[in-house]
């Protein structure tokens, strides 16, 4: 077992983004930069129809179009489409204008069918089916621990509430798709993705190639959450278009797109009975949720997790309980794994419940965590969060803030895992010079991949991070993991330290010098002569750990006149492991809760059940959190050197928002049971709605 | 996106002229080019009108203020006078779009602006607006949709400078058939009303030249609120103006946005201020007179309570 030194020298220390210049003034190639002699344009045509029987594809009239190279159909022959943008077809051409003429060119002749978008309706018996042979909703997996009929009798209070949440939109800067080249060699594909050797995988299979015959290079993407495992159909479309037109193709996705097709954060309808004794011990835990993954979360969800199956009673045990849980089938886009799958909406669901059962007992929501929560680094966590938020002077009686604006405040937590990948493995090249680079088949999500690697090498190596030289995005390089399950980080230190360590070992070696790191390294690279040192090595032991918590306190203050929220501060504290870099480890802090505050206050996917589209694909009606809707975000990191290094990616999107819903409750002395929690549900909520006509 | 020509005016003669029957006047572009691209609306041609000469002007005067329809939102905004003469009108230049937006934005363009009703804006939806059959609104998703109408269509009118223009009675100089026309707010939007596929009494070819504002009215305010905190849509905007005798309120006028097809204006809550000390009670009657025949649909009634609140709010900031 390996251990990270007890007197670190860059570990720990706040490294900017070793990358981040190159982003900035724009040196950094993304898929979309990448430019080709004979570069064409390709886009994709998309079913009109929610549900329709295709019969025929007819692409002559498109090839003939000026300025079109290739033409394909997704699929030859009749098939069904189940939802509204399901592709259909794709051209590529000389430019985005010659291809929007062309897919206009594109004969398709369908016999539309009928659909059913929203959950309330697909639930009906009588709804239309989006797969013939089964009904929208299956009869719900049951799990019952000890007696919940019995112990709902036991209890001193009994809260019964009903909390509900959107279908969320992944929405990455850089939307889905990539360039992609045919030669003798075969496939090069610059594909937007957090998994590069999943998409050369399932590029090679899409396209009857060896794996051998096909790479991938993602040198920077633009974000995914869980949405780019796979090259998705749209990258199995630009490789088809680029080997019929003999020539390279980029194909992204427009943001109108990006709502239909490539993912989504499900629904949830969660009934949750919670009991407790007199002194706040949780009792029983009756709960059903339902929610939908679209057209279903089957071959479709790349990369899997993309369920509508929460994890209850979420970090709380409660000896008895019944969870009922199934996914309800509509005709709209599958959903995809999404930033910590199932949290956010089981911590919204469970916690919500936890603060209305406070209410009920009388208790202090806080108190009721302590007493319940079986975690000895959240326990420490509620501590640390309570005392630096200010909870004591905070908290107050729902309800009881005065004026027409009250202020409110809340709490809530999370739980991960964030272990590495043992099979990583990555190079590294020391040349004469003294220049190192170091190689890894991983790509950056945009967690600073590259800054983890080059201070771990950095620090083995008794160098500066700028010294190091990383490599990431190619499967030319030693393989690594997809970038999902906040992995990327605990997969690639260990690697990395391993990787370094050989290296020195065997630059001593060659070299016979005793100390070759530091002041040495120079003289000891220039004894390599000619011919630089490559060492391969792979994720070692000892490391890293899996399992985090994580606690988050909101405060919020909400206009009772007008509906509107205003998160005031979010307080963080989250333990990883060893910090490698405070700096990026802050970074992830701070885009996870500024997702949560979207989740909170402002996505919901919006489909119209009489045409059957996405009412809001774009960022005017989709609306994410601005800056003017971002407070201060107070963040306590728990460094632990011990534990060896953890992702966190994922933990410190959990927690935000149930912590806003629950400090919106607070505020206003009633719940808003639905996210987002929008100034129509908060006037709602208030009973000051007057009933609309019939 | 289809192929269009593209050409620049020099004057507004010629500008009518260049239009012919299927083009487009091209000015800050935001609405515009967002149609073209979404094929909501079709042009065989843009008329660049940027380049028309004395629209780009703000020119104070003791009477009447007259600003171009070629002076950016930005403009407005920014312009340290209009911030002391016409605060309403500063309030509502400075919650339109963004930074970005409102830089090239024109007064004319953010006039002429097209509903932002999701389904008129949808391009595979043929809705009664874009001469369908039916308003997917009223049985659909409405929470953004109006609660007055006097036709079938419930989109309503989008424009905070409306608004803010309503209160204060300016008037809108509209080249026509090579006539200059004079429109008050109300009439620039009156075909609105009736007319489901109209977004104002525009017709093609139609120019905006200016807008006179009459500094009669020495108080104004403009408030509106949205779901976040910035650059976003108004789900109810509302703006007054007045002045202020003793405590008095004399002149009034308020309008409302976002609840109507046209800038909501009920001349008996007008007449009920006059004269008035704005006092709880006194705006909670303005309110009831204001939102008097509200219809809410299935999902906007919360527009009424909200703006209930901004009518409150923004009477009183003219006191303040």
């Amino acid at each position: 077992m390996s251990e990270w030194p007890a007197q670190p020298k860059v570990l720990g220390t706040r490294v900017p983004r070793v990358d981040g210049p190159a982003k900035v003034t724009g040196q950094a190639r993304y898929s979309s930069d990448i430019q080709a002699p004979g570069l064409l344009i390709g886009m994709i045509l998309r079913s009109p129809w929610p549900a329709a029987r295709i019969q025929r594809i007819n692409l002559e009239k498109a090839r003939q179009m000026p300025g079109i190279k290739a033409a394909v159909a997704v699929q030859e022959g009749p098939r069904i489409v189940r939802y509204y943008g399901e592709e259909l077809a794709a051209v590529a051409g000389v430019s985005r204008q010659a291809c929007e003429d062309a897919l206009r060119a594109i004969e398709v002749e369908a016999e539309p069918l009928p659909f059913v978008v929203r959950e309330e309706d697909a639930r009906k018996p009588d709804a239309p089916r989006v797969w013939e042979q089964a009904p929208n909703m299956p009869p719900p997996r049951v799990r019952e621990e000890g007696n919940v009929d019995e112990a709902l009798k036991e209890c001193a209070a009994v809260i019964e509430g009903f909390y509900t949440t959107s279908v969320q939109l992944h929405h990455p800067m850089e939307t889905h798709g990539g360039t992609v080249r045919w030669d003798d060699e075969g496939v090069t594909a610059w594909i937007s993705t957090q998994g590069i050797f999943s998409v050369r995988d399932g590029l090679a299979g899409a396209l009857r190639l060896d794996q051998s015959k096909v790479r991938v290079v993602t040198e920077y993407m633009g974000g995914g959450f869980g949405s780019k495992f796979g090259p998705g159909v749209e990258g199995v479309l630009a490789a088809r278009l680029a080997r019929e037109a003999g020539a390279p193709v980029r194909l992204m996705l427009s943001r109108f797109e990006e709502a239909l097709a490539v993912g989504n954060r499900p629904s949830s309808f969660q009934r949750i009975r919670l009991g407790a004794k007199a002194d706040g011990t949780l009792h029983v835990f009756d709960y059903e949720n339902y929610g939908t993954a679209g057209v279903g979360a089957g071959q479709a969800t790349e990369g899997g997790g993309g369920g509508a199956d929460l994890p209850m009673p979420y970090i709380y045990r409660v000896p008895n309980r019944r969870i009922k849980q199934t996914t309800v089938a509509v005709n709209a886009g599958s959903s995809r794994a999404f930033r910590a799958p199932g949290h956010p909406v089981a911590s919204f669901g469970m916690e919500s419940a936890m603060d209305d059962l406070a209410v009920k007992l009388g208790m202090d929501p806080l108190e009721l965590r302590i007493k319940n929560d079986p975690s000895e680094i959240r326990q420490r966590e509620y501590r640390i969060g309570a005392e630096r938020f200010g909870w004591k002077e905070k908290y107050r009686k729902p309800g009881s803030s005065p004026g027409p604006i009250k202020v409110g405040v809340g709490v809530a937590s999370a739980t991960w895992g964030g272990g590495g990948s043992s099979r990583t493995q990555g190079e590294i090249q020391i040349n004469p010079d003294g220049t190192v680079e170091v190689r890894l088949g991983v790509q950056d999500i945009g967690t600073g991949t590259r800054t983890v690697a080059a201070v771990t090498a950095a620090e083995v190596l008794g160098l500066a991070p700028d010294q190091v030289t990383v490599k990431i995005g190619d499967t030319r390089y030693p393989p690594g993991p997809g970038s999902g399950g906040s992995v990327t980080a605990a997969s690639v230190a260990p690697t990395v330290y391993d990787v370094c360590t050989r290296a020195l070992e065997e630059l001593q070696k060659q070299t016979g010098l005793p100390d070759v790191r530091g002041e040495n390294w120079r003289a000891a690279c220039k004894k390599l002569g000619v011919t630089p040192l490559v060492v391969q090595g792979r994720w070692r032991e000892g490391l890293s750990s899996s399992g985090v918590g994580g606690v988050q306190f909101a405060e919020v203050a909400v206009d009772t006149e007008t509906g509107l929220v205003t998160v005031r501060k979010i307080v963080v504290v989250q333990d990883c492991g060893l910090i490698v870099d405070p700096l990026t480890a802050e970074s992830q802090v701070n885009g996870g809760v500024i997702m949560g505050i979207g989740l909170a206050l402002y996505e919901e996917r919006v489909m119209d059940w009489q045409s059957g589209v996405v009412l809001n694909p774009n960022f005017e009606t989709y609306k994410l959190p601005g800056i003017a809707d971002v407070p201060e975000i107070d963040i306590v990191l728990i460094n632990m050197p011990e534990r060896g290094v953890i992702g966190l990616g994922e933990p410190v999107h959990i927690p935000t928002a149930a912590a806003i819903a629950n400090a919106v409750a607070n505020a206003l002395g009633v719940r808003v049971n639905s996210l987002p929690i929008t100034p129509r549900k908060v006037l709602a909520a208030l009973g000051k709605v007057p009933t609309a006509k019939a | 996106m289809k192929p269009f020509e593209f050409v620049t005016a020099l004057s507004t003669e010629s500008a009518r002229e260049l239009l012919g029957p299927k083009g487009q006047y091209l000015a800050g572009g935001n609405d515009l080019l967002g149609r073209l691209k979404d094929d909501i609306t079709e042009a065989n041609r843009l008329v660049n009108i940027k380049a028309l000469p004395g629209l780009d002007r703000i020119e104070p005067g003791a009477d009447h203020w007259r600003i171009g329809a070629l002076v950016t939102i930005a403009q407005i905004e920014d312009h340290p006078e209009i911030r002391k003469v016409f605060p309403g009108l500063h309030q509502a230049a400075a919650e339109v779009g963004s930074q970005q937006i409102r830089n090239v934005a024109t007064l004319g363009g953010n006039l002429a602006q097209h509903s932002r009703c999701w389904y008129y804006r949808h391009r595979d939806i043929q809705c009664l607006k874009k001469r369908g059959r039916i308003c997917y609104a009223i049985e659909g998703d409405n929470r953004y949709h109006a609660l007055f109408t006097g036709n079938v269509c419930i989109s309503p009118v989008v424009s905070n400078l409306a608004i803010a223009l309503t209160a204060l009675d300016a008037t809108a100089i509209v080249l026509r058939d090579g006539q200059e026309r004079r429109m008050s707010m109300a009439e620039l939007y009156e075909l609105a009303w009736d007319n489901p596929t109209a977004h104002h009494s525009l017709r093609p070819g139609d120019l905006i030249l200016r807008v006179e504002i009459p500094t009669q009215r020495r108080r104004s305010a403009y408030l509106q609120i949205s779901e976040k905190h910035a650059f976003d849509w108004a789900l109810v905007s509302c703006a007054a103006a007045a002045n202020l005798e003793n405590g008095r309120l004399r002149n009034v006028r308020v309008a409302l946005g976002c609840i109507s097809p046209v800038p909501h204006q009920v001349a008996a809550a007008n007449q009920f201020l006059e004269g008035k000390a704005p006092d709880d009670d006194v705006l909670d009657h303005a309110a009831d007179l204001l939102l008097a025949g509200a219809e809410p649909q299935t999902h906007n009634a919360y527009k009424i309570p909200m703006a209930r609140a901004l009518i409150r709010r923004t009477l009183r900031q003219l006191q303040a």
